[in-house]
């Protein structure tokens, strides 16, 4: 046998199983797409909140909890319940924010050393509850 | 047949002269001179020793930033070289360092110096160091006072004792006094405004915030309240 047909023979096979590989991936395909759905599609699962209505849930991005700062005022960033009433309070300052928009981004005094601050999200829909979170904030002179 | 050659014959010279002409760019380039080379070579040795102090002077501080900490809590024991302070359950032990451990005392916004056998058992004990195995070496350690900042509802009001008791969200029941020095506000429910307030306003119900000193010595979650802000619940059923 010549070269060039042990050649052919050999480029012929290889297509051949490429296209093989293809034809039958893609039947299977096909085969899954006809299929009947048993499970409930996901948007008709029942909803845990029957009201429709979710809350925003407190989340503060800014700062951390045992966060260590070298200013005496801390920027507390994060988001809560468009319209929800936000108090804040630590040892040296109660701060009240009626939160406009979901995300909020106040400046809090910080006295030096440890700070617990302490802060409350009451939503605007009284049917849900109060939200917390607390942090211990450090301010430590960069003199000392 | 011929074409077929000629084609194989270009790609394969093609394909070596790709590979020739790419190693000796390659080289050229390495071998051109730098800009710095023209400046002496004790210059830039300086340079680039400074260089690389700066680089390690700020690895270092990254290092020292990043496993800097602060803890706090009651102190247990002090014998001028290593401290343990228990916050909740949570110990901590703390190594002081000669040369480098700074101790002050805070009253208000006031900060005084001390030296490390000031601080005694029961002082509340802030420090802020670098953690190693679990110790941290204090860079800076403040005694301060401690306090408790919550919140819940009012449940029960005493007129006669001046006390108050409070069911927080965490189901936790505290009993404040209001003394004669407790800061008391009230938020007015249409402005958001803070008001001073008198215990007479204060009804079962109400939301309030509260701030406490904590000695770690109370007893049955009594204490003496240092600041409190109610929320009237008409703000609630408005």
């Amino acid at each position: 046998m010549k070269k060039e047909t042990m050649v052919a023979i050999f480029l012929g096979l290889l297509f051949g199983g490429v296209v093989a590989v293809f034809i039958s991936f893609k039947s299977k395909d096909i085969e899954l797409a006809k299929n009947k759905v048993i499970a409930p599609p996901p948007d008709k699962t029942s909803s845990p909140n029957p009201s429709g209505i979710e809350q925003q849930s407190l989340e503060l991005t800014e700062p951390a909890d045992r966060a260590i700062v070298e200013n005496n005022t801390v920027r507390l960033k994060g988001t809560a319940a468009k319209d929800s009433l936000i108090v804040v309070q630590s040892p040296i300052k109660d701060l009240i924010v009626s939160n406009k928009q979901e995300k909020f981004d106040l400046e809090f005094p910080l006295a030096l050393g440890e700070n617990s601050i302490k802060i409350v999200v009451y939503p605007k829909e009284k049917k849900f509850r109060p939200q917390e979170k607390f942090i211990k904030v450090y301010f430590i002179d960069s003199e000392l | 047949m011929i074409i077929k050659k000629i084609i194989q014959n270009t790609l394969l010279i093609s394909y070596l002269a790709s590979l020739l002409v790419g190693n000796a760019l390659a080289q050229t380039k390495t071998l051109l001179p730098s800009p710095e080379a023209s400046a002496s070579p004790t210059t830039v040795v300086d340079r680039d020793i400074q260089q690389l102090k700066d680089k390690i002077a700020n690895k270092v501080l990254e290092i020292r930033k990043k496993n800097n900490k602060a803890v706090s809590g009651f102190v247990i024991s002090n014998d001028g070289n290593t401290m343990k302070i228990n916050n909740n359950g949570e110990e901590n032990q703390i190594k002081f360092d000669d040369t480098l451990t700074k101790y002050f005392k805070i009253t208000g916004a006031q900060k005084k110096e001390i030296k490390v056998d000031d601080i005694k058992k029961n002082d509340y004990a802030i420090v802020s160091g670098v953690v190693t195995d679990n110790i941290i070496t204090a860079n800076v350690v403040l005694i301060d006072e401690n306090f408790l900042v919550d919140s819940g509802k009012i449940t029960e009001i005493n007129k006669d004792s001046y006390n108050v008791k409070v069911l927080t969200s965490d189901k936790d029941t505290y009993s404040l006094d209001f003394e004669t020095n407790t800061k008391q506000f009230i938020i007015n429910i249409k402005t958001l405004d803070l008001e001073k307030a008198g215990f007479s306003k204060i009804k079962e119900g109400d939301t309030v915030h509260f701030v406490v000193k904590k000695t770690g010595g109370e007893k049955n979650n009594n204490y003496s309240a240092v600041k409190i802000l109610i929320i009237p619940q008409e703000y609630f059923i408005k």
